[in-house]
């Protein structure tokens, strides 16, 4: 028997499974697939305060610092880079959306201000000389996303994680003093279980008999060959629909949330041509040199949203000792922190900050689900 | 923009050529794309130069390409050249890009008959300046009949192995060494296939002879395990196979290659089914005798699905063609079956040669078992087999984590050249039940000019989709 069952194994569940076996739990992770191969592994690694939604400033403040010092407290580098952040404003109308972004982000504790033209060109030599003006923030960089596998891996084993790749869990009830496993083959037990399931989580979520709605975006990025220095800076505009960074070994990976296609259903997801098309527009408008460049791949991964696009991470109501933890807007960035927090909670202490209880949105849709499971249980 | 069509045909080789000819001559309105200037694909490849275009020699490829261009100047069908296709989504909606900018080719019925690329077994030293591919001397000699180097050194196995090195003769090169991996009883046992196609026969055996006359070395059952030069190739070392005695020889030039396997990034990114080609390595489409593949009114023919050689490609063109214009209500059932009886009866024969060429290009699945630690496996992204090794110690079991672990098939190449040498080393590692050792499919299948994706745009066109709640 565990102590904690982690059910997915991306940035969420790798990071509670890492912190709780650290706080002295006996941890098994259940991945589906291998470890960090969905949204966790394929993401852009933007480490950004200008993407953020305005109330998770606090959380991704806090994981930013984390993620600059990953080798002491992962122990394997994932390849972070701090750096300058810009947000361009190409229009009088995104002037203004940037101005009020800006402020609101500032207001919870981004140390963002807007820029001149010329200051931003300072700042950025490679970005077009037709902006009109720019938000700057110094806390910024990226992560190389698809190292965190591998990073974790270690971290994990080092640890004392039980690590079960290729192990999708079928279902979830409670039994005795705690929680029964159910996998393809034989169930496994655990005192309490942790749901980690990215856009997963609404079927399991259902294991529980709870309904909680979990749209899956279908985010697509798109990155060059290596090519020569162009840009030094973290680089989006004031809608967020653009994210913009070269890495240290010369490919420009382009991203901001366009949307491809895809079904949860089926695990499948592909890129679009207009998004593909719109996109790269997007970024060559920013850095013109781009334009030299050739696009060697394209590749999209699913992230979940909410009702109100606000984490859930906290307790399920009505199963003690079943917690979650997703649905994070910018969700790499503020993982090893939101996590921490999480793992504070789960081995019996106050956590730091306050987390996100998903009672909330359980209220709005299915009132019985929150408080009375259905009979069926 | 956006184009519609009854019928795309995507390569405009032998293959190709053929689907769309056919579909068209039973009424259909197809359009055919090719990258390349000219349809001819890589056997029938138009000539390039002034040169080559003037060049008299008696050669049947030539001819075949020529006769291909001609009828398909003449036809109805809409030819896109100098077109790369990057994408395709079912439906079919068809992703370009040319000089022109970006653009959308749509049908309900697509024939892809993308054909093959070269297979290279890596060794210490053949990223080394001066090591080229096989097929890539065939294609510079049909285009501009030349070749680059003095002193030349052919390797490899299987029939392109011949063919370049008497081509080569022909245009007055005397290579140093022809180093084939398979050995005489490879041959023989090959040529009872081969028997079924005399005029091929023929034609080999002419190589052959002439190769023996011009007294070019000949060393079988033997394979280049060294290339040496930093900046430039100054020899390579050669070993048998079987006593493993070794000999160094010196040249500029080392043309090398380990036979062909399908070019078809488009056939799994539409989630055709495939199969493992125990004969030929790798992964080949698994398709009906009507070409057809697993995916609905989507139709494969040629090397692309499956490496079987020029002739039986442009048959197998023949039937997809046909095939797509039955499906697609052009051709009655009765009219169908007679228009393929003949192309059909010719296949099989011909297929029997493909599976015999192909015997001559096998190799043992370890093929590293040799190779020293520091080779680079992943040219583009400098991947050692060492690195490798590293990352199945860290965990690796699947060729997409060896690729993050890594950086393996990340560059520009995405796996073309390594994937399949980075398959047989995690396979060999890890025994047991094979996992799927193939690389994700997406877009763009192959490197795309972002000059040609974008094309001229204004920024208030750019569509923008709505800000991300703050
Ligand atoms: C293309 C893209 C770009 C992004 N860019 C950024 C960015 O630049 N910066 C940023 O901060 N965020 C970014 N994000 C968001 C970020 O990637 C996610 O918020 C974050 O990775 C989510 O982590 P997760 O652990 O919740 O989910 P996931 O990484 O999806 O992990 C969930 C895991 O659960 C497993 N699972 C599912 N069902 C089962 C089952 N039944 N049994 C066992 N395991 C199961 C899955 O296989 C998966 O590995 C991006 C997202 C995408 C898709
Ligand atoms: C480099 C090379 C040289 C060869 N030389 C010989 C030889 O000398 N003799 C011989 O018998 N066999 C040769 N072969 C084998 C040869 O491939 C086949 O036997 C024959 O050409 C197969 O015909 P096909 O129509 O299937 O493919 P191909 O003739 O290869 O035609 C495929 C066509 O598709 C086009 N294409 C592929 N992908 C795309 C895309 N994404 N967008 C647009 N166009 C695309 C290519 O430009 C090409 O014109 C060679 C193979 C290679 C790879």
């Amino acid at each position: 028997m565990y102590d904690l069952a982690v059910v997915g194994g991306g940035i969420h569940g790798a990071s509670v499974a890492l912190f709780a076996a650290r706080g002295g739990m006996n941890v098994v992770l259940l991945e589906a697939g291998a470890l960090a191969r969905q949204a966790s592994g394929t993401n852009a690694g933007t480490l950004t305060m200008q993407m953020t939604r305005a109330a998770l400033i606090p959380y991704a403040l806090k994981a930013h610092e984390m993620w600059v010092n990953a080798p002491h407290w992962l122990g394997h580098d994932v390849g972070v880079v701090a750096c300058d952040g810009l947000s361009l404003a190409f229009t009088e109308a995104e002037e203004q959306l940037l101005s009020e972004r800006a402020k609101a982000r500032s207001a919870a504790g981004a140390p963002i201000n807007l820029v001149t033209k010329a200051e931003a060109t300072r700042i950025e030599p490679g970005v077009n000389p037709s902006i009109r003006m720019a938000s700057h923030c110094a806390i910024d960089g990226y992560a190389n996303a698809y190292l965190t596998g591998l990073a974790y891996r270690r971290a994990l084993r080092d640890a004392g994680v039980t690590i079960r790749e290729y192990t999708p869990v079928t279902g979830l009830a409670a039994s005795g003093k705690g929680y029964e496993i159910r996998l393809a083959q034989k169930a496994i037990a655990a005192s309490q279980v942790v749901l980690t399931g990215g856009v997963w989580l609404e079927p399991m979520l259902k294991w529980l008999d709870i309904q909680l709605p979990i749209k899956t975006l279908v985010n697509q990025l798109s990155v060059t060959e290596r090519t020569g220095p162009v840009m030094r800076t973290v680089l989006g505009i004031a809608s967020g629909l653009l994210s913009l960074k070269q890495f240290p070994h010369g490919t420009v990976v382009i991203g901001g949330g366009w949307q491809g296609e895809g079904r949860r259903e089926t695990n499948y997801h592909r890129t679009t041509h207009d998004s593909t098309v719109g996109n790269a527009r997007l970024a060559v408008h920013a850095i013109p040199a781009l334009r030299n460049t050739r696009l060697v791949r394209s590749w999209t991964g699913f992230e979940a949203e909410t009702a109100d696009a606000l984490p859930i991470v906290g307790p399920v109501p009505g199963h003690p000792g079943v917690w979650v933890s997703g649905s994070v807007h910018s969700g790499y960035t503020s993982a090893p922190y939101i996590a921490h927090c999480l793992t504070q909670a789960i081995l019996g202490h106050h956590p730091e900050m306050p987390l996100f209880p998903m009672d909330r949105l359980l209220a709005n849709s299915t009132p019985e689900a929150a408080h009375f499971p259905p009979k069926s249980q | 923009m956006t184009e519609s069509f009854d019928l795309l045909v995507i390569g405009a080789g032998p293959a190709g050529g053929e689907a769309a000819l056919s579909a068209a001559s039973a009424g259909l309105n197809v359009a055919l794309i090719d990258e390349g200037p000219a349809a001819g694909g890589q056997v029938w490849r138009a000539p390039r130069t002034a040169k080559a275009k003037r060049s008299r020699a008696q050669d049947p490829d030539r001819e075949r390409g020529d006769d291909l261009r001609a009828r398909l100047a003449a036809s109805s069908i809409k030819i896109f050249y100098a077109t790369q296709v990057w994408d395709a989504r079912p439906g079919f909606r068809v992703s370009c890009v040319s000089d022109a900018g970006a653009k959308e080719l749509n049908a309900p019925c697509l024939v892809l008959a993308t054909g093959a690329i070269e297979r290279v077994l890596p060794f210490e030293g053949w990223t080394t300046p001066g090591v080229f591919g096989l097929a890539a001397a065939t294609a510079v000699m049909k285009a501009e009949k030349a070749l680059f180097g003095q002193d030349i050194v052919i390797a490899g196995q299987g029939p392109l192995l011949i063919a370049v090195a008497a081509k080569a003769c022909e245009l007055g090169l005397r290579p140093r060494a022809i180093i084939d991996r398979a050995s005489r009883s490879d041959w023989l046992r090959a040529a009872v296939g081969f028997a079924g196609v005399p005029s091929m026969l023929i034609t080999g055996a002419r190589w052959m002879s002439q190769l023996a006359l011009a007294g070019i070395p000949y060393h079988r059952g033997s394979e280049v395990i060294r290339a040496n030069g930093d900046n430039a190739l100054q020899s390579i070392v050669m070993s048998n196979l079987d006593s493993g005695a070794t000999e160094e020889i010196e040249a500029d030039t080392l043309y090398v290659g380990n036979g062909l396997t399908p070019a078809d990034e488009l056939h799994r990114l539409l989630g055709a089914a495939q199969t493992a080609d125990g004969l030929r390595g790798g992964y080949r489409t698994i398709r009906d005798d009507r070409c057809r593949s697993s995916v609905p009114n989507l139709y494969v023919a040629g090397d692309g699905a499956g490496v079987y050689g020029a002739l039986p490609s442009a048959i197998q063109g023949q039937i997809a063609g046909l095939s797509a214009a039955r499906d697609h209500g052009a051709l009655t059932e009765a009219q169908f079956s007679a228009r393929v009886k003949e192309p059909r009866r010719k296949l099989r024969r011909l297929e029997k040669f493909g599976d015999a060429s192909c015997r001559l290009m096998q190799f043992p699945q370890d093929v590293t078992t040799h190779v020293s630690a520091e080779t680079i496996i992943c040219r583009c992204e400098d991947v050692t087999h060492a690195d490798i090794h590293a990352a199945i110690d860290d965990g690796a079991q699947d060729l997409n984590q060896l690729k993050h672990f890594t950086r393996l098939g990340m560059g520009p190449c995405q796996g073309r050249m390594c994937g399949l040498t980075a398959a047989a080393i995690l396979n060999h590692r890890n025994p047991g039940p094979k996992t799927d050792t193939r690389l994700t499919p997406r877009a763009p299948v192959r490197p795309i000019e972002m000059n040609q994706l974008i094309g001229d745009f204004d920024y208030d066109d750019i569509p923008v989709p709505k800000p991300a709640p703050l």
